[in-house]
């Protein structure tokens, strides 16, 4: 028996995205972002999101097929983000999916985006899915997750206490008119900037934080101190501003990861999610896992930020694994969290 | 030819199947925030009436947009699985084909204190849909059918209307809040300068009956008058006239070079004359419109101007004036 051919669409945010997997191997990734759209506002217009996926998902649809060179008739299961996300935009993709599962008779998993992140790690590789810790960075979420079993077992270590990552990243690139999103602007500008410049204040690292927040993350007492030091600081050099703020983020990031995979006993560390695209978050991660003998493991910088692939990836270890696929007219949950990982 | 049936514009989710006329399934639920939740065992349902289905007709409102898309979403990837055609049309005539009245106006809910209305006459609608506070289509006198009575788009009639105009995006009417006015378009009042663009901008609008250059230049120079022009990239795209006229103020004219249309130019231009006209502390604002002209009609309706009569024969023979009234409060 061949393995099941998947796909999976993603629209919980701004990218319309399809993806197309067999078992392990990814044949199709296409994305279409209305990005451009919400950049004068500074983020994300959910109305302007939810418009823009209904006008892509044909063409989305159609070039993935044609990509994979495969027809929707050969589809074994479809899987659909059916949260954490924005209500309009992820009911977008749940009704399309829904509409594919009843007109071609085939099962549809409604899965959990942020498990999905994870999930695509076992993407063009043969590792074997065993447990580890997992730290999910991107413009709506930042947390540390134990992955036991990435399609039932999924625990929260910590998570952020305020602003996600991303999201830090796009306010601080706003201050420094350095464009949306903001990750991008601020890495290529850190390049040439010195990180140990300004010291600005890691959140929640205080021993006294330890005991109730080891693994949570704080950004907001950071922004301010961003914000005050260019009030206060006529002349600032930007590059240098930029390359602070990014390491005293990364530094969190990296140091609670890796402390989480001590605590546990987890010697594997999947990092995921658009902020696993910052450069100097990737360098820092590979120092330091190897020098505490980590394995780890980022996926390839398109499959970081929002994409299908990864839906279908997760759709395809359920149905690898002998899950019950979703009840058509599962709900979308915008707040879904990861005890949801299969509607 | 089997036709496969779906509105979710109101907070009704309904689905029919319909062969040439004749009803082969049709269900509805009602629950205005469930219809991602209802419509696909609904079409489970249909489906299991009849496997076979030649094409998808969708409602495209106007209605809520998440619901609406619901809809639409579902019955754009349906076709595309089937590989079949889809085809949209507007949810409100759907209501509408029930009525047999001469004169009628149709409301759906639109949230926030809001209704989408269109008008119809004689069966037909006059104009794209609108959306305005209820009080506005009250002030038409008219019947008006809709959801407030319990009347909802019958998806057993999209049959038929996909033969008469479609839609292939959703009618949408209300735009994001988060829209930004006409970007990179400036106003301004209008000078003598301008009036060599502002002319062939007139010829483009109205090939049948310009004003002159020198209706221009008499008005731009006579008294009480207000002129404003839209400008982009140094260029203008539209103009707005004026006259103050006892206790009225008269639009004289309102018109966007034709590549410029349905981008907010027209509305903006028309609010700021609402503006200045309440600076001059006139109780009502008149204009005449052209008779099936459905672009400016849908508009003037939104801001709160409301028809009061024909004038016949008033631009030429055969073609006929509206004249419309706002009252100032």
């Amino acid at each position: 028996m061949t393995e099941p051919l998947v796909l999976g669409i993603e629209t919980s945010c701004d990218e319309t995205a399809v993806g197309i997997v067999r078992g392990r191997t990814l044949l199709a990734n296409v994305i279409s972002s209305s990005v451009a759209e919400h950049a004068r506002f500074g983020g994300v217009v959910p109305e302007i999101a939810s418009r823009a996926h209904l006008e892509a998902m044909p063409h989305v649809l159609e070039q993935a097929l044609s990509e994979a060179n495969v027809s929707l008739k050969d589809i074994d299961a479809f899987a659909v983000t059916a949260g954490p996300g924005l209500i309009g935009a992820l009911l977008v993709g749940v009704s399309s999916a829904s509409a594919l599962s009843v007109a071609l008779d085939k099962p549809i998993y409604g899965v959990n985006h942020l498990s999905a992140h994870i999930a695509v790690d076992a993407l063009n590789s043969t590792h074997l899915l065993k447990p580890t810790i997992a730290l999910l960075v991107s413009g709506g979420h930042s947390s540390i997750l134990q992955v036991n079993d990435i399609s039932s077992d999924v625990k929260v270590m910590g998570s952020t206490m305020d602003d996600a990552a991303g999201e830090a990243f796009d306010k601080i690139a706003r201050l420094l008119e350095l464009g949306f999103p903001g990750g991008p602007g601020i890495d290529r500008e850190a390049q040439s900037g010195n990180e140990s410049a300004i010291d600005f204040p890691r959140g929640l690292t205080h021993p006294n934080d330890q005991a109730a927040h080891a693994y949570d993350f704080s950004f907001s007492g950071l922004k301010t101190a961003v914000s005050r030091y260019l009030q206060q600081t006529p002349h600032f050099v930007r590059a240098d501003v930029a390359a602070s703020f990014q390491e005293s983020v990364v530094d969190v990031l990296v140091t609670k990861a890796i402390a989480a995979c001590k605590t546990s006993g987890i010697d594997s560390l999947v990092i995921a999610g658009g902020v696993a695209a910052n450069s100097r978050l990737r360098e820092m991660a590979e120092e330091r896992t190897a020098k505490a003998g980590i394995e780890l493991r980022i996926p390839a910088m398109g499959l970081c930020t929002d994409n299908g692939a990864m839906v279908a990836a997760l759709g395809s270890i359920a149905v690898g694994s002998g899950k019950a696929p979703s009840q058509l007219g599962f709900a979308a949950n915008s707040a879904a969290g990861l005890d949801q990982v299969i509607f | 030819m089997i036709t496969l049936a779906i509105d979710t514009s109101t907070s009704r989710t309904s689905v029919a199947l319909t062969q040439d006329g004749a009803v082969l399934f049709r269900a509805h639920h009602d629950d205005a925030l469930a219809h991602g939740e209802v419509l696909p065992d609904l079409i489970q349902q249909a489906v299991k009436t009849s496997h076979r289905i030649d094409q998808v007709v969708v409602g495209m409102g106007p209605g809520p947009f998440t619901g609406l898309r619901v809809g639409i979403a579902f019955a754009q990837s349906f076709a595309l699985a089937r590989q079949i055609p889809w085809r949209g049309i507007c949810s409100l005539d759907a209501i509408a084909m029930g009525i047999s009245e001469k004169e009628f106006m149709v409301t759906t809910d639109a949230r926030r204190k809001e209704v989408f209305a269109a008008h119809y006459v004689d069966g037909k609608r006059r104009a794209l849909p609108i959306v305005c506070a209820p009080s506005q289509i009250e002030s038409m006198k008219l019947p008006i059918h809709g959801e407030y009575s319990h009347e909802f788009p019958d998806a057993t009639k999209l049959e038929l209307l996909a033969q008469g105009e479609t839609y292939t995006e959703p009618i949408y009417v209300r735009r994001p809040d988060a829209y930004p006015a006409p970007v990179g378009v400036k106003f301004r009042p209008m000078n003598a300068m301008d009036l060599v663009s502002v002319f062939a901008i007139e010829k483009a609008a109205y090939k049948e009956d310009p004003w002159s250059m020198a209706q221009f230049k008499e008005e731009l120079a006579g008294k009480n008058r207000w002129y404003l022009v839209a400008e982009y990239e140094g260029q203008v795209i539209g103009y707005v006239g004026a006259l103050t006229n006892g206790d009225a103020v008269d639009v004289l004219t309102l018109t966007i070079s034709p590549d410029h249309r349905r981008k907010g130019i027209g509305r903006e231009m028309l609010r700021r004359l609402i503006d200045w006209s309440r600076n001059k502390k006139v109780s009502a604002i008149m204009l005449e419109m052209r008779v099936g002209n459905t672009e400016a009609y849908p508009l003037y309706l939104a801001n709160g101007f409301v028809p009061l009569q024909e004038r016949k024969n008033y631009y030429a023979p055969g073609v006929h004036a509206t004249v419309m009234r706002k009252e100032l409060t």
